[in-house]
């Protein structure tokens, strides 16, 4: 079989990670093969190699049996790669022709000749029977369109093979179907090359040859498809060793602080991201949600903290959230470490005192009558949780953009857990934390569940879910997958993210 | 908040702009065959009326110029501040001129009607009058930018051209003058309405004390109260605001409200000093002026009292520089042109080096 692509001991290096670490494999002519991984894996670092964008610290890359020496998209097109990135890189304002012909325009003297476009796109889309309007302006058409006209891009561009960076994660199913079936096409017809990046395990079995699974830059191996099952897919990804029990003391939780039924949510594109989820927090509980990002976990946060339209029922000690705006909810008694600390978690213009006093400057200690600000208790109380959270930077004066990721994520915990809510969401505690700041984030995030808290966590870094939560619930598309205790398996809980546990089998 | 400590270095950088901006304004004056020392003299004693410092301390309080340069201080700085409110918590109000039209029109209307009253209603339900006509032509443009996502900037442009030319139909239609040797605007309001002259012959009145005490209170709601501390976190950045369980829609309206409403007021306060009754182009883009001033300044009041100062003092100088001096009053232009580009250039340093800051933190952290 002849291979197309091969790399051999490519390692790609970022300040701090080794996203790639020694990664050595072949893609053949002519065969879906499908990249697997968690978030964080080095799957889109890999394909960006090859499409010339990233730079490998060491390694060699070969296509079609040359050595690439310069790593830069124009080369790589040359060379027949093309990618379709998971954000799509389409002028919204230009009719599908412009933006399939952009920079290599057929000309007419000086002139774009624009009925000759139109034919070529034309053709192209009949040639490989992947159907679009030329005229149509790409702003007005849906997602999936939108990725097929991507696709004709790279085909215009005379690719042989084609990379595809989460095809499905913004699809509908109908969408999806006529992707693969698209993809099938044009691999038997055409011999083209199908490189998938996902994370979906159904779809790899579907629709791939051979599969390669990544863990934490390193490849873990290359299978045959047909020989290999979901479950072992599932347990290459996550690992299959035990996860150490967290180390805490004992708690028996309390009353159901937080309740879900039957929750409904839509994400930013319209799409039903929660998909009829209910589950309970208990006082002095921490219940971790494990899920690839993207099934809905963030929808599920923002809604219960009033950031997000929902249907179904969130009761927050015992009062009924429907209805009620984000300061309403947090009056029940609830606190939110919300995911994006930057664009919603701080505010970096002002000053670190003033993003710790957030929230409370009507409290009778800072103002008088919630009018006159009292800046002298202002200033002692921001000192004390500056000191008391270990917050490291110029001071409470200088502006909260100024100071480092972790010492950012620290201003918003210790904002979040003054208030003393006895609920307490949080996702994303660590994203972007240098590791001294992790031990004390969850280290507070502990002390908060010791005095009663009822706590929902939410990572995209599942060892940190396994090392805090008393409990954890797997979520994908939308629906909880299955609920775990400690000891956790990581087989199992791998098995409820990526849909293929046995109670998520039969649907 | 509470900031104590006064920036020095965004201080220093103004002075130094207004020292080039001046230092420009020579350069282009004598290039162009013009004394600048004389010009500036002149300049000097067109906006305070002496001709040294000397007399400046003696006699500065009862001269004619000074009386001008601070009632059009007066104008900028409550314009500003109008400005300066919205800005804080994130929208931008350009439609003050259209506000204060309306204010300076309902309040003349008003002073006709109620003619014969005491003063002391008269010119309370004045003011309320042209404070209502502002709040209400500035709340449009703000309920429709919080609930539909319109773009203020644009309303408020548009509502302007939609204000000025309604005034001007009302003062040259239905509320025109009967006096037969007037040929628009509305009838001349009594004098007992009219704000008293502080100095002989000057624009200066009254009005400047209510200023003072309006200035005052922008001043304080947006730096010592704890409304001014979330218009402020609003303004920053919305969605933090709006999570952290702020009524970002109610502070939104209301910091416009409260624009408008000071506007219109401004209005009211030419009506019933400088003009004494409404007239077309009662203000000569006034609005604008005080909105330069307030982005200047970045939007801090007490920035922009002193600037107001300083504008007043070119704009109602370059009259005497012309006069006696016999530079075109454009140069006032060019110098006010000047100051604001070396403080824009001063915020784009500002930025650069912010970026190449972050830049080398994001290197440290990865």
């Amino acid at each position: 079989m002849e291979k197309i692509v091969e790399f051999s001991h490519v390692s790609v290096e970022f300040p701090g990670v080794r996203a790639n670490d020694d990664v050595s494999f072949s893609v053949n002519k002519g065969e879906i093969f499908a990249l697997v991984g968690e978030n964080g894996a080095g799957k889109s670092t890999l394909m960006n190699v090859l499409y010339g964008i990233h730079t490998p610290a060491s390694g060699e890359v070969f296509v079609k049996g040359e050595k690439v020496t310069k790593f830069d998209p124009k080369e790589a097109i040359r060379r027949g790669i093309g990618m379709v990135h998971q954000h799509f890189m389409l002028v919204p304002s230009f009719t599908v022709a412009e933006n399939i012909v952009l920079s290599r325009e057929p000309k007419k003297g000086i002139l774009c000749d624009r009925k000759e476009e139109r034919r070529q796109v034309a053709d192209l889309s009949r040639e490989y029977g992947l159907e679009v309007n030329p005229d149509d302006v790409v702003g007005d058409l849906s997602v999936g369109l939108q990725q097929r006209v991507e696709i004709l891009k790279t085909l215009y561009r005379g690719a042989d093979v084609l990379i595809l960076d989460e095809p499905t994660a913004v699809l509908t199913p109908q969408e999806t179907a006529e992707l693969f079936a698209v993809l099938r096409r044009v691999v038997a017809e055409r011999g083209m090359t199908v490189i998938l990046i996902t994370h979906k395990l159904y779809e790899v079995k579907e629709i791939s040859d051979r599969v390669g699974v990544m863990r934490r830059g390193k490849l873990m191996g290359i299978h045959e498809t047909a020989s290999v099952t979901a479950e072992q897919l599932a347990e290459l990804m996550v690992g299959r060793e035990m996860a150490p029990t967290p180390e805490k003391e004992e708690m028996t939780p309390g009353e159901a602080a937080l309740e879900i039924s039957n929750l409904h949510a839509d994400n930013n594109r319209g799409q039903e991201a929660l998909n009829g989820l209910s589950l309970q927090v208990r006082r002095g509980e921490i219940v971790g949600i494990a899920a690839i990002e993207g099934n809905g976990q963030s929808e599920l946060l923002e809604a219960v903290s009033g950031m997000r339209p929902y249907r179904g029922k969130i009761t927050v000690n015992g009062g009924d959230i429907s209805g009620k705006t984000p300061g309403e909810i947090r009056k029940l008694g609830l606190s939110h470490v919300p995911e994006d600390r930057l664009s919603t978690g701080v505010d970096k213009d002002a000053s670190v005192s003033d993003n710790l006093l957030a929230g409370k400057e009507k409290e009778p200690e800072f103002s008088a009558h919630g009018i006159h600000l009292h800046p002298k208790a202002i200033r002692s109380y921001a000192q004390k949780l500056y000191e008391a959270f270990d917050i490291r930077g110029a001071g409470i004066d200088v502006t909260a953009g100024s100071l480092s990721g972790g010492n950012m994520q620290k201003v918003v915990i210790a904002r979040e857990m003054s208030f003393g809510s006895q609920v307490l969401l949080i996702a994303q505690p660590t994203r972007g934390v240098d590791i001294g700041a992790v031990e004390f984030i969850h280290r507070q995030i502990r002390t908060q569940r010791a005095g009663g808290a009822a706590i929902l966590l939410s990572s995209a870094d599942l060892d940190e879910v396994l090392s805090l939560s008393d409990r954890i619930l797997t979520v994908y598309e939308g629906k909880i997958t299955g609920e775990f205790f400690p000891p956790y398996s990581k087989t199992e809980i791998g098995l409820g993210m990526t849909g293929t546990s046995k109670e998520a089998a039969h649907e | 908040m509470n900031k104590k400590k006064i920036n020095w270095g965004y201080f220093g950088s103004l002075i130094l702009s207004v020292v080039l901006a001046l230092a420009v304004g020579a350069a282009i004056m004598a290039a162009t065959g013009y004394d600048p020392l004389n010009a500036y003299h002149e300049l000097f004693r067109g906006a305070t009326g002496c001709d040294n410092l000397g007399q400046v301390f003696t006699g500065l309080f009862t001269k004619r110029q000074f009386g001008n340069t601070v009632e059009y201080a007066m104008v900028l700085f409550l314009t500003g501040l109008a400005c300066a409110v919205g800005a804080r918590a994130g929208i931008f109000n350009v439609g003050g001129e259209g506000q204060l039209y309306l204010g300076a029109i309902v309040s003349a209307y008003l002073g006709v009607v109620l003619n014969g009253l005491s003063p002391w209603i008269v010119i309370p339900v004045a003011a309320l009058g042209a404070m209502a006509a502002g709040a209400l032509y500035a709340w449009i443009p703000g309920v429709l930018k919080v609930k539909k996502k319109v773009n203020e900037v644009i309303t408020t442009i548009m509502m302007n051209s939609i204000a000025i030319y309604f005034c001007a139909f009302l003062s040259n239609g239905p509320w025109k003058t009967s006096q037969p040797n007037r040929v628009s605007g509305t009838d001349p309001l009594d004098n007992v309405y009219r704000f008293t002259q502080l100095i002989r012959g000057s624009n200066l009145t009254t009005a400047i004390f209510a200023s003072a005490i309006i200035a005052f209170f922008i001043w304080y709601v947006m730096s010592r109260t704890a409304t001014g501390f979330e218009m402020k976190l609003t303004g920053h950045n919305p969605r933090f605001a709006k999570y952290l369980g702020l009524s970002v829609d109610k502070l939104v309206i209301g910091s416009m409200v409260v624009s408008g409403a000071i506007c219109g007021l401004v209005g009211m306060m030419e009506a019933y000093g400088v003009r004494g009754n409404y007239q077309d182009g009662i203000s000569n883009e006034y609005y604008f002026d005080g909105l330069l001033v307030a982005m200047i300044m970045g939007y801090r009041p007490v920035g922009i009292i002193v600037m107001s100062f300083f504008f007043a003092f070119l704009k109602v100088g370059a009259a005497g520089m012309e006069l006696n001096a016999g530079v075109p009053g454009e140069l006032y232009r060019i110098i006010q042109s000047v100051v604001i580009f070396f403080m824009a250039a001063e915020g784009g340093v500002k930025a650069l080096l912010k970026v190449r800051r972050a830049g080398k933190e994001g290197a440290k952290h990865g």
